[in-house]
């Protein structure tokens, strides 16, 4: 018993050492000192008494996960092997299904599945959770994790349980994994105005949609009377990319601006483009399933009154992580929430989300219970929102019930664009930026 | 001190100074040592980014909770921290009464479920139903949390409410049931007569089990008299409770021999639990009943009786949950505790509880649905995730299960058909009429 103890002294000791080396842990004081030991004599009884001789490296990766991911629901730990496999994954394609998905009562749920990709065409839905991959139950594994084993080599299979609400059984759906090519950009023109779908953030979304803005002018021409940029469904992905494509519409001012923890953390991001779209009216479609980075571009459009926004109100996903490694990366990584998104009027986005300025729902979505819908801030743990009140949407415009729409509130959107509603809101013309 | 110590982990200035404190006699060698230090080395690095860089300014308490709570329940799904919160509270349930609702639960592949609600209590009143998952605990869900955290979110004084997000196998929505605590009576051993069959309802193990156990056999005998055929001791749903207790109630049952083992990590944590000379029971049949819902403490006293041939264990195969937990506090209970697993437990004849559980003499379902339950409904141990795995895998003999015939109204199936085999209506060469004499 004394030499436990003793093991606990020792151990303590090197972690005093550990935090002297992190200049910035100028504030490690007693209190860090004490739990760190009480963290050590717990580690040690661990390896001690347990029924079963423990891998000490496994102990502590459970420890750091059990951490970090009690902070708040983007807050987690990859070892080393998954901060490898994430920077591969990060360089380019991977082998994948094709679903973004989130942690919610222990079990994996699908936000979206990516469209034309394995999981799409099996029919997984929006909604349902992934109880098992491979027949491994879900039930206290990391997300990381569940990705990482939905994740493999293209053309190889995977298995997973489904449970769907309103389906009384879990069933299983074999999936073939596939090359994803986030082709985060799809367009096409409706009538005389120009559709822009961006279905993520990742490294060619700002190139794609300069693109399809010169291939929409192109095709329309002078007519081109504005534009719809479709966010619904769209988690996010990179801030730069963020940052480009709210430009592009922007001839100036700042986009959005993350605050950390000290007030010089403060970074502010200013678009340094040009209107791509010459000032034409452009309507942004969001959803409870526009998030992060996607509400940036959301937020600023409309901070600006550079856009109308239009459809139901965002995810609210405003924090930001950044990608600690450990050792470089020899002992992991931590992805860590550093800071929060702030709209250029100085609105958390952090589980308010961005209210439309025309809130016209889809219609579908009463059929789907709140469990289905979930938000940042229905999710355990989540960072509180800070600063301004919410806004207040106005009352919601829905489908006439009798009649049937493929999709409602892109023909809304239209509909605005071409002067048939009048909503004191419309930006019919590009306000000044500055 | 040992040259290795410096050599070895000398690489930080500073360090060796720390560690050459380690009592090098431990039995501690390099590698071990080298490996923990690197281990703990990592976890003060995270901790010390976290508390820097973290958007919000991290309370150093609560961060060491939450590693301490990812590092132990990762170990098995009964192996958990205990804050200095928790630890006080269930100090206080093992003295009495607690207050709260009376559910016993466990975390598997679909989130918290419902193993049983304790009969008579609000959870039991307002129809909570075994199987039924919990969503959410007055609006707060669950996720990432503890079983011990979601067992102190439903604890409460007597008198304060809560409210439960459920769903149930076969509802398409989840529902919310409002209940107000009470104070759980940590229950006691009921029984009642069946004509000249004495039925013994034995809930859970807690300090007055056997006592009243003993108290139910007397009245039985008086009530029934001489005439007096045998016993069932129902077992079902009966998630488990003191070792102690465990040991007693087999022991009233039984003349001599082995109850119970639990083995630890080295061989000198076996312990072994005998019986003493003296069966309360006279020697007359008894037909214990047990379900998936058998667990721990039911499952030691189920499977002593049935290795020594002392009862017919009827019903369907237990839970599984044949690992045990030792407290040990941390400074004293101050910082909290660890509950630990550190042994196993084993039948007289060997055979080690965990993941297997208690298989039936006799195979007899409750009901014709069961079948139809999707299996992550009906947890049990080996469904759990990261379970202790069984030691030695024991040819599971494909059984016949024997079920309700189509369209019968029976309540109780598994208790009816007990009664006929007692009673002689049912004619199985699997029931032990007499006791054997060991």
């Amino acid at each position: 018993m004394k030499g436990l103890a003793f093991v606990g002294a020792g151990m303590a000791v090197g972690f005093a050492a550990a935090l002297m080396l992190f200049p910035a842990a100028h504030g490690a004081n007693d209190s860090a000192y004490r739990q760190l030991d009480l963290f050590s004599d717990a580690f040690e009884r661990v390896r001690a008494d347990y029924v079963h001789p423990v891998d000490d490296s496994q102990l502590v990766t459970s420890a750091i996960q059990g951490m970090v991911s009690g902070l708040d629901p983007h807050s987690s730990y990859m070892d080393a092997k998954a901060f490898a496999d994430m920077q591969v994954q990060t360089r380019g394609q991977f082998g994948g299904l094709g679903i973004e998905v989130t942690m919610e009562d222990g079990l994996v749920k699908v936000i979206s599945p990516i469209d034309d990709t394995p999981a799409s065409k099996a029919g997984i839905k929006t909604g349902d959770f992934i109880a098992a991959i491979d027949g491994t139950p879900i039930q206290g594994m990391q997300l990381n994790d569940a990705i990482q084993r939905m994740r493999g080599a293209e053309g190889t299979k995977v298995t997973l349980t489904i449970l769907r609400e309103g389906t009384k059984k879990p069933f299983d759906v074999a999936l073939t994994r596939a090359v994803i090519h986030v082709d985060s950009v799809k367009f096409h023109r409706e009538g005389d105005i120009g559709y822009v779908r961006l279905a993520a953030f990742n490294e060619q979304t700002t190139s794609g949609l300069e693109h399809a803005v010169r291939e929409l002018k192109k095709q329309i021409g002078p007519g081109l009377r504005g534009y719809v940029i479709d966010l619904r469904n769209n988690p996010g992905g990179l801030l730069d990319q963020a940052v480009s494509v709210a430009g592009d519409f922007m001839s100036a001012g700042e986009v959005v601006s993350t605050r950390g923890r000290h007030p010089d953390d403060t970074r502010r991001y200013q678009a340094t483009r040009s209107d791509i779209t010459d000032g034409k009216p452009v309507v942004v479609l969001i959803n409870g399933g526009t998030a992060s980075a996607s509400e940036i571009v959301a937020g600023a459009l409309q901070d600006h009154k550079r856009a109308t926004v239009e459809g139901m109100e965002s995810f609210g996903k405003g924090s930001v992580q950044t990608i600690i490694p450990l050792d470089n990366g020899a002992n992991g990584a931590l992805r860590l929430t550093t800071a929060r998104y702030y709209t250029p009027s100085g609105h958390s986005i952090q589980a308010t989300g961005i209210v439309p300025d025309v809130a016209v729902a889809q219609g579908d979505e009463d059929q789907t219970s709140k469990l289905d819908q979930v938000a940042e801030a229905d999710l355990p743990g989540h960072l509180n929102a800070e600063g301004a009140a919410k806004k207040q949407s106005g009352p919601i415009i829905r489908p006439a019930p009798g009649k049937k729409y493929d999709d409602f509130q892109l023909a809304y959107a239209l509909d605005l664009l071409h002067g048939k509603m009048t909503v004191s809101s419309v930006s019919t013309k590009s306000a000044d930026a500055n | 001190m040992k040259p290795w110590a410096l050599t070895a982990l000398g690489g930080l200035a500073g360090l060796a100074g720390g560690l050459a404190v380690l009592p090098l006699a431990q039995g501690a060698d390099d590698a071990n040592v080298q490996s923990a230090y690197a281990a703990l080395d990592r976890f003060g690095d995270a901790f010390a980014l976290v508390r820097t860089d973290y958007v919000d300014s991290p309370d150093d308490r609560q961060l060491v909770e939450n590693a301490l709570n990812g590092m132990i329940s990762d170990l098995d799904p009964h192996s958990s921290y205990f804050d200095p919160k928790t630890y006080s509270d269930m100090q206080v349930k093992t003295e009495g009464t607690y207050g709260g609702v009376g559910l016993v639960i466990a975390a598997d592949t679909g989130g918290i479920k419902v193993v049983s609600p304790i009969d008579d209590t609000p959870a039991a009143k307002a129809g909570v139903k075994s199987g039924d998952a919990i969503l959410a605990i007055d609006g707060k869900g669950l996720q990432g949390l503890s079983l011990d955290k979601v067992q102190d979110m439903l604890r409460g004084p007597a008198g304060t409410k809560v409210t439960l997000t459920l769903l149930r196998s076969g509802e398409q929505k989840s529902f919310e049931v409002a209940l107000e605590r009470a104070a759980i009576e940590v229950e006691a051993v009921k029984s009642h007569r069946e004509g000249d069959v004495g039925y013994i309802r034995i809930p859970a193990f807690n300090e007055r089990t056997s006592e009243g156990l003993e108290a139910a056999v007397r009245n039985l005998k008086k009530q029934i008299g001489p005439g007096l055929k045998g016993y069932i001791v129902d077992l079902r749903d009966d998630g488990g409770g003191v070792l102690d207790q465990a040991i007693a109630v087999s022991d009233d049952f039984l003349n001599g021999g082995e109850i119970v083992s639990t083995r630890g990590r080295r061989p000198d944590d076996t312990q072994r639990y005998d019986a003493k000379p003296g069966d309360i029971t006279d020697g007359k049949p008894i037909i214990v009943l047990i379900n998936g819902g058998t667990a721990s403490a039911s499952e030691i006293v189920a499977g002593a009786l049935q290795d020594h041939k002392r009862a017919t264990v009827l019903g369907t195969t237990s839970f599984g949950k044949g690992s045990v937990q030792t407290i040990i506090p941390l400074n004293g209970g101050e910082d909290g505790a660890l509950h630990l697993t550190t042994a196993r437990y084993y039948t007289p004849s060997g055979g080690s509880i965990q993941a297997t559980g208690i298989v039936p003499d006799i195979a007899v379902a409750q009901g014709i649905q069961s079948a139809d339950t999707p299996k992550i409904l009906q947890p049990s141990e080996s469904d759990l995730p990261h379970h202790l795995q069984a030691e030695q895998q024991a040819a599971a003999a494909k059984i016949n299960i024997i079920r309700p015939p189509a369209g019968s109204k029976v309540a109780d199936f598994q208790l009816s058909y007990a009664l006929d085999v007692m009673n002689g209506k049912i004619a199985t060469s699997r029931y032990i009429k007499k006791a054997s004499t060991d």
